[in-house]
Parts: structure tokens; sequence; C-alpha cells
């Protein structure tokens, strides 16, 4: 999910400074229980670790 | 934990559980997005239902909570109820 357009920012972005994008509320669990075992109710946030290289 | 518990406590239990974490991840939410009225609205609902789930908990099997120790009835269950390390919960 595209927040910004990335060229469009950088000039006003001082270099070797970290940014996260900012959330918006676009998504939340139906299903609570499902929320509560993966341990967020944000499906943008879900992010298991899989062992591996962070592959899409 | 579910020493001596039944299922339905131990459901609505999990279930306090649930709510509680979904009104915790919003709190976080709204730190950061303090003027969001869908996520202040979405907080409200689940804050009401797990004070409601707090209440109906503390009526049937004693309170979770301070904020739900009944003082009406005739014993102060908050201290009678067993402890964690009893089996309470």
């Amino acid at each position: 999910m595209q927040d910004y357009n990335f060229n469009e920012y950088f000039d006003r972005f001082p270099l070797a400074m970290a940014y996260v994008p900012w959330q918006h509320l676009t998504q939340i669990y139906e299903d609570l229980d499902k929320a509560y075992c993966t341990g967020t109710i944000f499906p943008e946030l879900t992010k298991p670790f899989t062992g591996r290289r962070c592959v899409k | 934990m579910s020493g001596r518990m039944n299922s339905e406590q131990e459901n609505m239990l999990r279930n306090i559980g649930i709510v509680d974490f979904v009104t915790v991840e919003m709190t976080e939410y709204l730190d950061t997005h303090p003027f969001d009225r869908e996520a202040m609205e979405y907080f409200n609902h689940y804050m009401r239902m797990k004070n409601q789930m707090m209440r109906d908990y503390a009526a049937k099997y004693g309170p979770l909570s301070l904020s739900v120790a009944d003082t009406c009835s005739k014993e102060w269950k908050w201290a009678l109820q067993p402890m964690p390390w009893e089996g309470g919960c």
C-alpha cells in the first residue's frame, strides 16, 4: 500500500533519518479471536516472522 | 490457572481477554491519531462491551478488578475469592 509518493517527498526529508509511513485506519480484523492469536487487530501490521529473508 | 474453573467461566475469561486486547490495540492507535473519530467510536463500542462483560463475570464468579468489586453485597468477594495461586484468576 503506497502511502506517499516517495519521490515527491524526498527533498523535504533530511538525509540519514529513518521514516515510518503513517498508519491509516483502513482495515480491522472481523474475527477478533484470530486477531487475538495474531497479536494485532490491524491486518496491515500482521508481519509474522517466517524464518527467512523478508520476501513478499 | 484453569485448575477449578468450569468451561463457561474459562470461556467468559477468554472473551474478556480478547475484548480487552482490542481496546488496548485501539488505545495505541488513538495515541497517535487522537482525532480519528471512527477509531474512537470503535474504541467506545468495545470499552462498553468489556465493562459489561467484566460486570457479568464479577456477578457470577467474583471481581476481576477493583473497578467491578461490588461493595453492596454482604461480603468482600475481592479478598474471599480464590487467589491466582489457589486456582483463581
